[in-house]
């Protein structure tokens, strides 16, 4: 080492073919005249195996960079129990599976929520309202453009809903991890929402069928959209839980 | 030549138990990462150590389980697992010969080979503070790692990835043996 160095700043050397390219770039360029930058030591290692042979067979694959005495300590002086080493194969698979099926999960997941906030947002426009002029008046009767636009993003949002869900459901579970922390919280407004999405739709139907029916709304299905309201907010702070904490200022920098 | 044989069994085992042992005693190791809506820690307490002194140099050894950090959601800690094949490659080892006269230094500079992931790195010049504490010494610093360095591909949260730091603060404290 050259250069006086800051002691915050060390020197790393997990130097890839790249970045000793960049580096002997500048050097060329006489940007910087320093010496030659230290050879890539990055060495892929095979899967370790739980003792000490395989770690001693690993040193001598690469260019050592401290010299180890034959007192160097291994890993099987550490007191590591047999299986904590072990490198398990089909747990990696399952642990790749559960990933795969979560990010799916987390992709329709937020796509859900498209045509879930469009339904709320045109839901005034799928029923019936007061004439304010003539408050004793008939109805006025929705658009039958309305009604079928708010039924098929509700249907949308149902059916995306149920795909989500099954991505969660079918992700693999790991033995011996319990929920913890953010995730539970998510976990947990499963049971507010996925009722709900159950019932919001049946509501819904019951609703339009009263009104088609020239019935005003009544009896269960006029808890339609109070029961819509409290799904889109359970599933909204569903999404909030699983990303939390949020630095919200995140355009500033510390 | 009887005596000399006699002498050279007798002086042989002293020699090595005049090795300078070092044990790990505690530990608090933290990775650290960034996005830009996200600063999360993970720590373990469950790493073990080692070091041996002898001709002047010391050989140190510290292994920590990968699943034993701890971030606080089981969720993260799963996928970190997965990221890092920690399945696959279930053990961080971090390796540093040093020269015995340095270990007395408050700063030591430290080149530490880490295996991790599947991949082994070399970092340069680590400086590593050094306190002492009665019979104990406690060693802190910071690994400057990088997800590149260890080919770990960066997880991203809604299509943006977190920074390629990791840096990973290291405490620990050490007893002769």
């Amino acid at each position: 080492m050259t250069l006086a160095q800051d002691s915050s700043h060390p020197a790393v050397i997990p130097a890839t073919t790249s970045d000793t390219t960049s580096s002997s770039a500048l050097a060329d360029a006489g940007v910087l005249e320093l010496p030659d930058a230290p050879l890539p030591q990055n060495t892929q290692n095979p899967a370790p195996q739980a003792n000490s042979q395989s770690q001693s067979q690993t040193q001598t694959q690469k260019p050592a960079p401290a010299p180890q005495t034959s007192h160097a300590p291994t890993l099987s002086d550490l007191g590591f129990a047999p299986g904590q080493a072990k490198p398990d194969a089909e747990m990696q698979a399952r642990l790749n599976k559960r990933t795969h099926d979560l990010k799916v999960h987390q992709t329709l997941g937020l796509i859900t929520a498209g045509p879930m906030c469009a339904a709320v947002i045109l839901a005034g426009d799928a029923k019936a309202k007061r004439n304010r002029n003539d408050p004793n008046g008939p109805p006025i009767e929705p658009s039958s453009t309305s009604v079928d636009l708010h039924a098929a993003l509700g249907a949308t949002t149902a059916t995306l809903y149920g795909f989500t869900a099954y991505y969660a459901i079918a992700a693999p579970k790991i033995p011996g991890v319990k929920p913890k922390g953010a995730i539970r919280l998510h976990r947990d407004l499963v049971w507010i929402h996925a009722p709900g999405m159950v019932l919001t739709p049946i509501l819904g139907g019951l609703a339009l069928s009263q009104e088609n029916q020239g019935e005003k709304v009544h009896g269960i299905a006029t808890a339609h959209s109070y029961v819509a309201w409290t799904t889109i907010a359970a599933y909204g702070a569903s999404i909030v839980a699983v990303s939390w904490p949020i630095h919200l200022k995140f355009w500033e920098k510390k | 030549m009887k005596l000399a044989v006699a002498l050279l069994l007798a002086v042989v085992p002293v020699g090595l138990h005049a090795q300078n042992q070092w044990t790990l005693v505690a530990s608090t190791l933290t990775w650290h990462i960034t996005h830009p809506m996200h600063e999360v820690a993970g720590t373990s307490h469950d790493a073990k150590g080692k070091g041996v002194c002898s001709n002047g140099g010391c050989d140190f050894l510290i292994a920590v389980p990968v699943k034993s950090f701890d971030s606080g959601d089981s969720n993260r800690d799963l996928h970190t697992i997965e990221v890092v094949r920690g399945a696959e490659f279930p053990m961080v080892m971090v390796r540093t010969h040093l020269a015995q006269a340095s270990l007395g230094a408050p700063i030591i500079d430290a080149d530490l080979e880490i295996q991790f992931a599947g991949q082994t790195v070399h970092y340069s010049h680590v400086p590593l503070h050094r306190t002492a504490h009665g019979n104990e010494v406690e060693i802190t610093g910071t690994i400057p790692a990088t997800c590149s360095d260890f080919k770990i591909e960066r997880p991203s949260f809604l299509a943006v990835p977190i920074h390629n730091e990791i840096p990973i603060t290291v405490d620990t404290t050490w007893q002769p043996m």
